[in-house]
């Protein structure tokens, strides 16, 4: 709203009316008041000069709107920057366990050698189950009746889940061991599955999980019901177990009722030990969806395991630089055309190190996907870790597990109410350290910012037009005025029709749709093709459908592209901000995969200028389709565990960037 | 016109039927403790088994409502899914009645889109399929100004004493609604003008409505069999027994106050939503119907127990008011800030109530970013409403607040 | 004669006579006195005649058990120099040698090892769990209790009566934690001890508390005759001394367990002071600075007992004057802030009567139903006149 402000009407809305009522006779006498505390408050005011006022605020606004794209582009690469600097250890803080009730390490364990050849002679035994090729409900019937030999009550579950591929069948075992002296309200879960995270099996991870639960079973100090849950193939067994612990009435068929129950689970170890001994504990912590553990149970089983256990924690399987076998590891993450004395740099390698954790750590929560069978459990409210016996020659063994395990229950049977909220936000980047939410959220938030900047800037844009004045100046302003030749310009306000944007907006989300069908389909595999075609025709049909209609009737209405990048950019804006609190990591993709095409996209009169910018923003939108083995696996987890990143993707990002593609597309 | 319409009622009571009453039912945000349906059954069924509803601190429902639904409608499944859809098709048709008054037509193009406007707004219809009590509550208050606009002057008053009853912020309407009555619903904003009625007039008006309003409370009396249902209804207002959650700006202050200085903020609170009433029409004699408008934003931003239908409905009613939009200042902020509160106001419900990984802090920040969406709208109006007055700027010339 | 004269010399002869018979009183006092205390020690007695404790634990939860244990371990001292239950009132949370997370059911220790077991047989806890109030602890200073708390749960002291008054739990500046719900300031009880005194409530009060920042909780006192110690100063933690692994948490806390110490050296009969007590304050050992504050306490501390306050005296004495003045007082006062309530409680109690007669829902199903179609008939009725109205 630029233009010279050459004179003022002073005018307020508790004014004018007043002014011309005192005339008539009104029937309200309480404007006489009124009047009088109007001019008592006017009286108190400094009356500042109105039309100086008014210059400044112009000129403010005239400044922010010709610096508007320095500033989106600037709040966009800071953004970007600070996500490449979230592995500086500048950034973190080290960590602490916040709630005082848990007292870590604070413990003599009990277990001992004995226990450990009882583990051992389990161990056989699973081996033997293992070389029977018995089927899984066989195998399910043996570790509930060595649970019921212990003197546990044990049951089998068994379940079938249908999926787009075929059905998932299985048998899940568990028993129930109820805490002497407390009344069965609260309960802990140690949990093992049968296949482990590497894909081999967890034979002593189920081991130590039976020989546990004879261990336990001769200690009364238990404030919780302690669960043993040895759990089919690796992800399925433990989905089909949670839902049916927490649906006692069962309104799905596809997983069997449990025959005993406890209370309310509060905490969950799932060990996972593929290998014949092991050197570190790691550490696996994302859940579905992003959901993460409370971090002092992260925090207090490493505390725990270096004390208590003796061994070393990780994070996954990744070792820290410092350590000899890790060098390698880290090495590998930069560029092999680096030269050696860069990679070999201390804080190189401790970038790399932290960077490596982060990136995985995104890779899991912005796909939602669990990194392990302790993932499903979060989605109840319980915090759940997986212990990873990371494979190795030596030198722990079913020794150290056990005891570190006893220890961190015994912490866990501390706890007296759910552990603290503020806990739950947190990207830890080693062992001890990690990135509060203070210094990590900034990042995606400054990208949406710049986003919603570009869209208020798109919007403005829409709505008013800078044209050449025929207006020609006073003489007195000739003088006024140092340059008085300048050209005059005069901005002119223009109609914004949303109603075709919005068309455009909602077209692209039906087109999100129905790719997100096709995929979801079970004839995918055998017609790949299909599903590449079908929303390339879509996308050009929009395209077509806009780019070959006439330019607007009047030079009143606000062009399609502005309007549509405005629309684009604000919902994009407004997305990526809300995600950010609830799943860090997917917020952090989406602002670099949107925020970034969609500050670029803009209408082109080049014809191939503009068929460039649409063929990146489709193979922007659809080359993912490309990666069918990571289709495959997301729409297996939506199927199966309710995972929202293929429909998103669908629903979300592929809308927006054909929006953008549109908006690229579209005559000026 | 009458096809889209029932279309668009059909497709509500499609929805109605479907599973989504059963997850909506007890929302926070969609219910409030005097307006959830859950409630008023468990009253109900109190009533019937000859225990006094209001002798716990569950049921806060007014005792109109405790007869109706003990008599007319049973309170099982099917029966009020229809009537609560039915409310809302009446509730749209009512706001259209208002802007053919308004508009002084019989039929306009704008019809449909204002219907539209009112049926496919979320704030509506998500308590409507939640039966949330306020959904009656909004169409009584949409029934009072269309008779208001209509100069039927008994209806109107009759339908605001049933209101207050069942919502007593809402007799704050009282004295826009006498003078829309006293005048007339056309839009004055452009050309501001005293008010050309004698105050006198509405004396007997007011007399009108306070025999109404009695005669309602010794029909809640009979009903309730005492005087205690007062203390559970209206006094919720203004004591805040409950502090369930919900959208609105009050229940997270009072979780945080002391309780030495709980009946100094209540009394704050209450007389803070009376005191607009005045000046806003004072300021709009020449047309109550905008200050009725106003009123109901201020009552949807500031009102003890809001639900979503409650700013819900000021936000529908902007349809009434075309010639307000050009002179809106931030229109695309206000719908932002809407779109924010939208999306946030479930999700931090859900980070706090159902994942555990938040706090109350969480969802009480999207009530704030909820009030601040609400607030500016309300800004936005009031200033676009007194601006209509100046008309179009001329070249080179600024218009400014002093 | 002149009666008149002779009845004025009489009664001049008699006041004289008065003067030097109370003259000569308190000169034999003098004498009595100076016959009974020639063989005594140097030191003054305490003019107390009966000692009382009032130990307070203000935490509760499984992780603070070294706070119970605490106090359980001044109460075994207190006990054990010869302060009887009666006079003892111990506010216990009480959760943790019943816990379930307890390796040794109904054992609390205060030393690694389990040497001690300070739950024992013979423990009486007044006040017990969520008796352990901020509002309690005051009431039992002050006396203000309702009739109905049992003589076990009052502090019944007189002007004669030493009180040792102990606290830990978790505090800060000014304040101490009452199990994560409430705190008392540190002008709670300052103005608590001063309601004492001016009811005549004690003779001497030794304070002790051991917490965070304990040295502010002492520094608001203003009444006579108290003296106080505390284990940290302002900005300091109070730490705990050791943990045992087989209970799984700490069990005492470093200052407390110091002059736990130190007591367990002294007996009934010893005449260790005050000042030794004090000097034997370690801050390096205690890992906090102790501090003292004994500007309200007449007397010199080199001369003050330890067992004035933490050993029992078995003082009777024949009181002539005035017998039931002091036990009147306190009963008087006592009364005087139980009576608003009863006053109160009446008349509210009978208007609820008179409104649950009132509003009774219990009638017969056909009433209730006939009052719900009676409302709404008079709705309908009401509608019916609003549409005629209109129509006409």
């Amino acid at each position: 709203m630029s233009g010279r402000s050459r004179a003022v009407v002073r005018w307020s809305p508790w004014a004018g009316l007043q002014d011309k009522f005192t005339m008539s006779s009104s029937g309200i006498p309480l404007i006489g008041l009124v009047d009088r505390i109007r001019r008592r408050i006017r009286q108190l005011r400094p009356s500042g000069d109105i039309a100086a006022r008014i210059r400044k605020r112009k000129k403010v606004a005239a400044a922010v709107g010709k610096y508007l794209d320095v500033l989106r582009l600037g709040l966009l690469a800071t953004g970007c920057l600070w996500l490449l600097a979230l592995p500086l250890s500048h950034l973190q803080s080290g960590t602490y366990i916040d709630e005082n009730a848990l007292q870590p390490s604070q413990v003599n364990t009990y277990w001992d050698w004995g226990d450990v050849h009882r583990a051992d002679k389990f161990l056989q035994d699973v081996t033997s189950l293992l070389d029977r090729n018995l089927s899984s409900a066989e195998r399910a019937v043996f570790f509930a009746t060595e649970f019921a030999k212990s003197g546990i009550p044990s049951s089998t579950q068994r379940y079938s889940i249908p999926t787009a591929r075929g059905v998932l069948n299985g048998t899940n075992a568990y028993a129930i061991f109820s805490a002497p002296r407390t009344s069965g309200t609260e309960a802990v879960v140690i949990s093992a599955s049968w296949k482990s995270l590497t894909g081999g099996y967890n034979l002593r991870g189920v081991s130590t999980v039976l020989s546990l639960a004879t261990f336990m079973k001769h200690y009364s100090h238990w404030s919780k019901d302690i669960i043993f849950v040895i759990s089919d193939s690796h992800l399925d067994g433990m989905h089909a177990w949670l839902s049916a612990y927490h649906t006692p009435t069962n309104p799905n068929q596809d997983v069997g009722p449990l025959s005993i129950a406890s209370g309310v689970i509060w905490t969950a170890l799932n060990i996972d030990y593929p290998g014949h001994s092991f050197s570190h504990l790691g550490v696996f912590r994302e859940g579905l969806n992003g959901r993460l553990p409370n971090q002092d149970l992260i925090n207090s089983f490493r505390v725990i395991s270096q004390h208590t256990g003796g061994v070393p924690v990780l994070l996954y399987d990744h070792y820290e630089p410092s350590e000899f076998p890790g060098r390698e590891q880290i090495r590998s993450f930069f560029p092999t055309w680096l030269p050696d004395w860069i990679r070999e740099h201390e804080d190189v390698m401790e970038y790399g190190y932290r960077a490596k954790n982060i990136l995985r750590h995104f890779v899991y929560q912005a796909k939602g996907r669990a990194s392990g069978a302790h993932g499903l459990f979060h989605q109840y409210r319980i915090d759940a870790i997986t212990l990873f016996a990371v494979p190795s020659n030596g030198p722990h063994g079913f020794h150290a597990l056990g005891r570190t395990v006893e220890s961190t229950l015994r912490t866990m049977n501390n706890l007296l109410e759910r552990l603290h909220a503020s806990f739950f936000f947190y990207i830890i980047t080693t062992p001890s350290s990690f990135l509060k939410i203070g210094s990590y959220l900034p990042s995606v938030v400054l990208v949406a910012a710049s986003l919603m900047f570009g869209g208020l800037g798109e919007w403005v844009k829409a709505g008013w037009v800078e044209v050449k004045d025929e207006y020609m100046p006073s003489e007195k302003e000739k003088v006024a005025n140092a340059t008085p030749n300048s050209p005059k310009k005069k901005w002119i306000a223009r109609r914004r029709d949303l109603l075709d944007a919005f068309m455009v907006v909602v077209t692209s989300h039906l087109a999100g749709l129905s790719i997100f069908v096709v995929i979801c389909g079970e004839w995918l595999d055998t017609t790949r093709l299909a599903y590449i075609i079908t929303p390339m025709c879509w996308v050009t049909l929009v395209l077509f459908r806009f780019t070959l209609r006439p330019p607007p009737a009047s030079a009143n209405a606000a062009p399609l592209p502005v309007l549509l990048k405005a629309i684009n950019m604000c919902l994009a804006s407004t997305l990526i901000s809300v995600t950010s609190v609830l799943n860090f990591s997917l917020a952090a993709l989406l602002a670099i995969t949107l925020g970034v095409p969609l500050s670029f996209s803009a209408p082109s009169r080049s014809l191939p200028v503009c068929v460039t910018k649409c063929a990146v923003y489709a193979v922007l939108a659809f080359g993912w389709l490309a990666l069918s083995g990571e289709v495959t696996q997301a729409i297996w987890d939506w199927q199966v565990l309710g995972v929202w990143f293929a429909p998103l993707v669908c629903l979300i990002y592929v809308p927006f960037v054909l929006q953008a593609g549109v908006v690229s597309g579209l005559a000026p | 016109m009458t096809f889209e319409f029932a279309l668009a009622v059909a497709t509500r009571t499609v929805l109605a039927f479907s599973p989504l009453e059963r997850l909506l039912q007890d929302d926070n945000q969609l219910s409030s403790p005097l307006t959830s349906y859950s409630r008023l059954q468990e009253g109900v069924y109190l009533f019937r088994h000859g225990i006094d509803p209001y002798a716990g601190g569950t049921f806060r429902h007014s005792p109109l409502s405790l007869s109706f639904f003990s008599t007319i409608v049973p309170a099982s499944r099917i029966p009020p899914a229809l009537l609560w859809t039915s409310l809302d098709a009446v509730g749209a048709w009512a706001l259209v009645n208002i802007w053919r008054s308004r508009s002084n037509i019989q039929r306009s193009k704008r019809d449909l889109r204002i219907a539209a406007i009112y049926l496919l707004n979320p704030y509506i219809f998500l308590p409507c399929l939640a039966l949330s009590t306020s959904t009656v509550e909004t169409t009584l208050q949409l029934l009072t100004l269309m008779f208001a606009s209509r100069g039927q002057s008994s209806l109107s008053l009759l339908t605001l004493a049933v209101l207050s009853h069942l919502s007593l912020p809402a007799i704050l309407l009282l004295l826009p609604v006498l003078l829309l009555l006293l005048s007339d619903p056309l839009s004055h904003l452009a050309s501001p003008k005293p008010f050309p009625q004698k105050l006198s007039k509405c004396v007997p008006l007011l007399v009108e409505f306070t025999v109404s309003f009695v005669t309602l409370a010794l029909a809640s009396t009979l009903v309730a069999g005492g005087w205690g249902w007062m203390r559970n209804t209206w006094g919720a207002g203004f004591l805040l027994p409950d502090l369930t959650p919900n959208p609105g700006l009050w229940w997270y202050f009072f979780t945080e106050m002391f309780d030495h200085f709980r009946p100094f903020f209540l009394a704050a609170f209450s007389l803070h939503l009376a005191i607009y009433v005045v000046p806003l029409c004072i300021k709009f004699q020449h047309d109550p119907l905008y200050a009725s408008f106003l009123l109901l934003g201020i009552l949807g931003t500031f009102k003890p127990y809001p639900t979503l239908s409650d700013p819900g409905l000021f936000l529908s009613f902007i349809s009434l008011f075309p010639e307000t939009y050009p002179y809106l200042r931030y229109p695309v902020v206000t719908a932002l800030l809407h779109l924010h509160a939208f999306l946030l106001l479930p999700l931090f419900h859900h980070l706090w109530i159902g994942t555990g990984t938040g706090n109350a802090n969480f969802f009480y920040a999207s009530t704030l970013v909820f009030g601040l969406a609400n607030g500016s709208a309300l800004l936005d109006y009031v200033w676009a409403g007194l601006r209509v007055a100046i008309g179009e700027e001329k070249e080179g010339w600024v218009v400014t607040q002093e | 004669m002149h009666p008149f004269p002779f009845s004025t010399l009489v009664f001049f002869l008699c006041l004289a006579l008065h003067v030097e018979s109370t003259n000569t009183d308190t000169a034999r006092e003098a004498a009595v006195h100076h016959f009974f205390t020639r063989n005594a020690p140097a030191v003054p007695e305490s003019a107390h005649t009966n000692n009382w404790a009032v130990l307070v634990c203000a935490s509760r939860y499984w992780f603070n058990y070294r706070h119970m244990a605490n106090a359980l371990g001044m109460y075994r001292t207190v006990k054990r120099l010869g302060i009887p239950d009666s006079n003892i009132i111990l506010m216990l949370a009480d959760d943790a040698a019943c816990n379930s997370r307890n390796h040794f059911p109904g054992c609390v220790f205060a030393n690694r090892g389990h040497a001690l077991d300070l739950y024992g047989e013979n423990i009486e806890v007044d006040y017990r769990g969520y008796e352990v109030t901020v509002e309690n602890f005051i009431r039992l200073l002050t006396g203000r209790v309702e009739p109905s708390v049992p003589r076990s749960k009052r502090l019944l002291t007189d002007d004669r009566s030493n009180i040792f008054v102990y606290m830990t739990g978790h505090g800060g500046d000014e304040f101490l934690k009452f199990q994560d719900s409430e705190e008392i300031s540190a002008f709670d009880i300052a103005d608590a001890f001063e309601q004492m005194w001016q009811k005549k409530r004690y003779n001497e009060i030794f304070f002790m508390i051991d917490t965070c920042q304990a040295n502010t909780m002492y520094s608001k006192f203003y009444s006579p005759n108290i003296l106080a110690t505390g284990s940290s100063q302002l900005g300091e933690n109070s730490y705990s001394y050791e943990n045992d692994e087989d209970v799984g948490v700490s069990v005492i806390d470093s200052y407390t367990h110091f002059v736990l110490e130190y007591l367990e050296g002294i007996n009934k009969t010893g005449t260790t002071s005050m000042k030794d007590l004090f000097d034997n304050y370690d801050p390096v050992a205690i890992r906090s600075h102790p501090g003292v504050r004994s500007d309200l306490f007449h007397r010199p501390l080199e001369q003050t007992l330890i067992t004035d306050f933490f050993g029992g005296v078995a003082h009777a004495e024949v009181i002539t004057d005035r017998p039931t003045e002091h036990y009147s007082h306190t009963q008087g006062s006592s009364d005087a802030a139980i009576d608003p309530m009863e006053k109160d409680s009446r008349p509210v109690h009978e208007l609820a009567e008179v409104l649950q007669t009132f509003s009774d829902g219990t009638g017969n199903p056909v009433t209730r139903l006939l009052r719900a179609w009676g409302s709404v008939s008079i709705i309908g009725l009401l509608i019916a006149r609003a549409i005629f109205k209109t129509k006409r």
